[in-house]
């Protein structure tokens, strides 16, 4: 219980100072807006082009804003050391990565359910049925939860790096790769594209983020243990 | 090195020695290239009030660290309460608390705000009236609502020691708790650390202050070329 309660409050911390500070928001919202008006100039005044190109432009800005906020979550951790006084509580290391994980993923859902409307009406890709835009709710939340477990422990590995900006990418994206292509793949399905049957591709999502979770889970007190 | 267990340190359950605070044998912590600490042997008994002295880079830090679990020692065995520090880190984790140089709060939430965090992740269920009072105590009431951004190095300082208060861990590490304190900050110090030497706890801190007269330390330790070796100890205090 008294885990629960650590949890719990390492995520709302997480979302207090991101809330008070807003680092990452304007970094993140800035970025995913370029993205999508630059990604739109870019592919042309063709329709169908454009329409296509949405769910993979969506996860796009998403995964990039993601790395920022990643590696802001832990960049108000290193000032004055209060990582090193977060990782001398009585509270086993897996609860402080899921605190840290809980803050990112509740960020970036909020970020991707905010951003999905905004892309699917700029590119002009029309989600139809109550029950098509609560699956492409789910996909934004599962791609954001397996993207959140990996970027938790990278961001927690490359923060006291000195090219921690251009290494967290370089190192999280291959590791990243399933989880985006299973989240275009069911984007795509839900936007009538050929992403094939959307609930196959929710399930692959939902089998990495578990398997995803379980191992970054396990591994965060080895990179936070010197 | 043994400072061994004087007056109301509790027994064993057979009644026998009591399990030393802090046990370390042949410790060995390298940071890089660096052997920082060369076989460090050390028993510290619990409710011993121990200073830690030495050059800068001697390994203070790095000795405080280890204990408060951030650092895996490279070689050697150490043991907090019995808890061996690598293979028991949770268990051993729960008797400590740690004051960095830092101070180790966050700049974006308030001071009250800081110590509620620790108090919710530490497990230990303190209620408001407990944090008003730890920052009564370190003179902090004034600035409780105020961002910690805010703070001078000697607040920050302050917010740390009234963590440590509302905490009260069974071993206290104090890494330069002087540090960027005023001369009533430092005796406010002293008295908080010489308060929780009386209530059982163990403090071990690491300082380049000289003659602290409102501190009676048990023992002075000091750090040189890796090893510890006593400087000063109260009459008694240092066995076998």
């Amino acid at each position: 219980m008294s885990d629960l309660a650590a949890v719990l409050a390492i995520a709302r911390k997480d979302l207090l100072q991101e809330l008070r500070s807003k680092a990452a928001t304007v970094a993140t919202v800035f970025f995913t807006a370029t993205t999508l008006l630059m990604m739109a100039f870019a592919l042309g005044r063709e329709q169908g082009v454009l329409e296509r190109s949405a769910p993979g432009v969506l996860w796009v800005a998403l995964v990039f804003a993601g790395v920022t906020a990643a590696a802001q979550s832990f960049q108000a951790d290193l000032e004055d050391g209060a990582l090193d006084q977060l990782l001398t509580y009585p509270v086993p290391r897996a609860a402080v990565y899921l605190g840290k994980m809980l803050a990112t993923w509740a960020y970036l859902s909020v970020l991707g359910l905010l951003l999905a409307p905004i892309a699917t009406t700029l590119y002009g890709a029309a989600v139809t049925g109550t029950a098509a835009v609560a699956l492409l709710a789910l996909t934004v939340v599962l791609g954001a939860f397996g993207f959140a477990t990996i970027a938790t422990l990278y961001a927690v590995l490359t923060a006291n790096l000195q090219a921690r900006e251009a290494l967290l990418p370089v190192l999280m994206f291959p590791v990243v790769v399933p989880i985006v292509l299973a989240a275009v793949r069911a984007t795509e399905s839900l936007l009538g594209g050929a992403g094939g049957p959307v609930g196959d591709w929710l399930l692959l999502l939902l089998g990495f983020d578990l398997v995803y979770f379980v191992v970054c889970a396990s591994l965060f007190h080895f990179v936070v243990d010197e | 090195m043994t400072l061994a267990a004087q007056g109301a340190a509790p027994a064993d359950a057979a009644g026998g020695v009591p399990t030393p605070a802090v046990s370390l044998r042949g410790v060995v912590r390298r940071m890089g290239r660096d052997t920082v600490l060369r076989g460090i042997d050390l028993d510290v008994a619990p409710g011993k009030l121990v200073v830690l002295r030495g050059s800068n880079g001697s390994g203070k830090t790095t000795l405080l660290r280890l204990l408060a679990t951030r650092l895996r020692p490279h070689a050697g065995e150490a043991r907090l309460f019995g808890h061996d520090l690598v293979r028991r880190a949770d268990a051993a984790r729960a008797r400590v608390g740690l004051l960095g140089s830092s101070g180790g709060s966050y700049p974006v939430l308030t001071g009250r705000e800081n110590l509620r965090l620790a108090a919710a992740i530490a497990g230990k269920g303190r209620g408001a009236d407990e944090v008003d009072a730890a920052l009564a105590r370190v003179g902090l009431t004034h600035a409780a609502d105020k961002l910690v951004r805010f703070y001078s190095s000697g607040m920050k300082k302050r917010l740390g020691l009234a963590r440590q208060l509302l905490l009260d861990a069974d071993l206290w590490l104090l890494d330069e708790p002087y540090a960027a304190l005023d001369e009533e900050g430092k005796r406010l110090v002293d008295v908080c650390l010489t308060e929780a030497r009386g209530r059982g706890r163990t403090v071990l801190l690491a300082s380049h202050e000289q003659d602290r007269h409102d501190l009676a330390p048990d023992a002075t330790l000091e750090l040189v070329d890796g090893r510890v070796r006593l400087a000063a100890a109260a009459a008694a205090v240092v066995g076998p």
